[in-house]
């Protein structure tokens, strides 16, 4: 039996107003390593709210988030920024790539932040922008590289603070066909050899096919986990 | 990295960026010219003053500004002779000449004021000052001849008097006794300084000993060799001075033109502050623009785990930079102009009445002034330094789930 590496209890997210809306209404959850999930529903029904929680970007109303047995709830807003970065990979819907930095530099970038000799670090995003099939992209700024290989870089960036799992926001939403396969079959590929696990949250048929274990969220609740 | 990143984040926007570097490059060569020709009126009429009229420092009885003038005397001849051999001997003094200083009054046919009578001995005062060359009519001293008196031009045109009029001086003898003489003008002088000339006439010391009955040294009049760390040098001066006489720096003698000096010194800071919160405005501007547009990519990196102490210094970097680029080719602009018209100087004649009350020419040569290089450097790094705070604050509360999604 895997570790876990999040474990999620009665997490519950209300937005304060008029009418305080639940996002997110009494979810527990466990994933454990090596597990490629996907936590599919319709716009609104909480899926987005529940990843930037598991990501630390959010913080719960209640209940307890431990990622790899760390309560990342009761942790000081510098804490939780350091625990991001190294525990954590995020792939965005947009790419959010530095348009500054070189695909190679956008990947060293977050080795950087964690201080990383520069030798690991070129070596590494090296490494990785091959792994995700952008071998001769290295030095090209992400407005010289299409959507798909943006995207690219921006799996290679989350994998390279070699963080315990990487939480991906409708990943594919921005990708045609043909690159959605290329980067679904490449972060497929990383699960299986190197073990790296993956939360998506979507709504794209095609990320849901390829994934082993598919959480359905409607209203702030787990429908079906299977 | 970050400076990487910081410099060719700079290169994004570049026309604003070229806006902003372009208006400190701007305001700094501003600040400079004014400094510049602020130093240059201003050391002229300090030169002008020591030159022509004050030397770089006096020596005078103690009591030579409380007494009646007449008895305020240095010392009898042979001891005036010693001291001033002392004095030449210092290493910084170039040269020393002695004057009879009395307070009187001077009457022509049209009027009369009260003025201040030099009695120079004009060998020594042509080798210590430049006032023979201020003689506009007339001669200094040269002819032959009793009672001569030069005459400031602005007095001769109020009491009427022309070369070779005669004027009638009443003052102190060295009993304390009022004496009349009668004098002739003999030279017309105008001076950088219309006040100066308006309130000093100059007679030669014999023509005054036959009056007085015996040459009277008032005062001692000391040239240094060259005009930096004057008044380091009146205090050695001081130092080594007999007791009972006292030693007065050129900005003691003449406080205006040291006021001047303080005065200019404040406002240049006051005019360069002006220029640099004008700057801090604009880049502060620049930089909160910069942060709104880069919202998704300031949030996406916050959610990364960059820590806020290292956005920060992105950001203070950034700003940084912008200075560090404006910030030379300003002072790169100054330094240029203003040794082009160290050159050619800087024409005022159309003011000219005006600049000759402030004792000043009216063509301006600018000077360079190292010393403010280093200011203007440190105020610039300064102001970019305050202006990055605000754009980092706004950027540090930036919610970076709220950025990510936002845009």
């Amino acid at each position: 039996m895997s570790k876990p590496v999040i474990e999620v209890k009665n997490l519950e997210k209300v937005y304060e107003g008029a009418v305080p809306v639940h996002a997110v209404n009494g979810i527990s959850l466990t994933i454990t390593q090596g597990e490629f999930t996907a936590l599919k529903g319709p716009s609104g029904c909480g899926k987005t709210t529940l990843l930037n929680m598991l990501g630390g970007l959010d913080q719960p109303t209640a209940g307890s988030i431990a990622i790899g047995g760390v309560d990342i709830t009761t942790l000081s807003e510098n804490a939780l920024i350091d625990f991001r970065l190294r525990n954590i990979g995020f792939v965005f819907q947009a790419y959010n790539l530095i348009p500054v930095l070189s695909a190679q530099e956008n990947v060293s970038f977050i080795m950087l932040l964690q201080n990383r000799p520069k030798e690991e670090r070129e070596a590494r995003a090296q490494q990785l922008l091959e792994a995700v099939g952008l071998k001769g992209k290295e030095d090209k700024r992400p407005g010289q590289l299409s959507g798909g290989q943006q995207q690219r870089v921006a799996v290679a960036r989350a994998l390279a603070s070699k963080p315990q799992f990487v939480l991906a926001d409708e990943p594919t939403a921005n990708l045609d066909s043909q690159s959605t396969a290329n980067l679904l079959d490449i972060m497929e590929r990383l699960n299986k050899e190197e073990g790296m696990t993956f939360v998506f949250a979507t709504h794209d048929d095609r990320v849901i096919k390829k994934a082993r274990r598919i959480i359905s969220i409607e209203d702030g609740k787990v429908l079906s986990d299977d | 990295m970050i400076f990487k990143v910081a410099w060719r984040n700079i290169w994004r926007a570049k026309v604003r960026s070229f806006i902003v570097i372009g208006s400190i490059a701007v305001g700094i060569w501003a600040g400079l010219l004014i400094i510049g020709f602020s130093f240059g009126m201003n050391n002229e009429r300090t030169a002008s003053a020591i030159g022509t009229t004050t030397g770089h420092a006096q020596i005078h009885h103690q009591d030579f500004d409380a007494e009646p003038l007449s008895t305020a005397v240095i010392a009898d001849s042979a001891t005036v002779v010693a001291l001033r051999e002392k004095v030449e001997a210092l290493p910084f003094v170039s040269g020393t000449a002695q004057r009879t200083v009395l307070g009187g009054m001077i009457n022509s046919a049209k009027s009369a004021r009260a003025v201040r009578i030099m009695g120079v001995w004009p060998e020594e005062e042509r080798l210590q000052t430049t006032l023979a060359d201020y003689i506009v009519d007339g001669d200094f001293f040269e002819d032959s001849g009793r009672n001569r008196l030069l005459i400031g031009e602005k007095l001769a045109k109020r009491l009427g008097l022309k070369l070779r009029s005669k004027v009638v001086l009443t003052f102190q003898d060295a009993e304390g006794n009022l004496s009349r003489a009668s004098f002739r003008i003999s030279g017309i002088y105008k001076t950088l300084n219309a006040t100066w000339d308006e309130f000093h006439v100059y007679v030669h010391h014999e023509d005054l000993e036959k009056t007085i009955g015996a040459p009277l040294v008032h005062e001692v009049l000391v040239r240094f060799e060259e005009t930096v760390d004057t008044e380091e040098k009146a205090g050695a001066l001081a130092a080594a001075m007999p007791v009972g006489l006292a030693v007065k720096s050129w900005k003691q003698v003449r406080p205006e033109l040291g006021f001047a000096d303080d005065m200019m010194a404040i406002m240049l800071v006051l005019v360069l502050g002006i220029i640099m919160m004008a700057l801090l405005f604009g880049i502060i501007n620049n930089m909160l623009m910069a942060i709104l547009e880069r919202r998704r990519e300031l949030g996406m990196l916050m959610a990364v785990g960059m820590n806020k102490r290292k956005l920060f210094l992105m950001i203070l970097v950034e700003t940084l930079m912008l200075g560090f680029v404006g910030g030379p080719i300003g002072i790169l602009l100054g330094d240029l102009s203003t040794r082009a018209m160290m050159r050619i100087g800087i024409d005022l004649s159309s003011k000219q009445d005006g600049l000759a009350e402030l004792g000043v020419q009216s063509m301006i040569y600018p000077e360079i002034v190292p010393s403010y290089y280093l200011i203007i450097a440190v105020m610039v790094i300064t102001t970019a330094l305050i202006a990055s705070i605000l754009p980092a604050i706004k950027a540090l509360k930036l919610n970076p789930v709220e950025a990510i999604r936002g845009i």
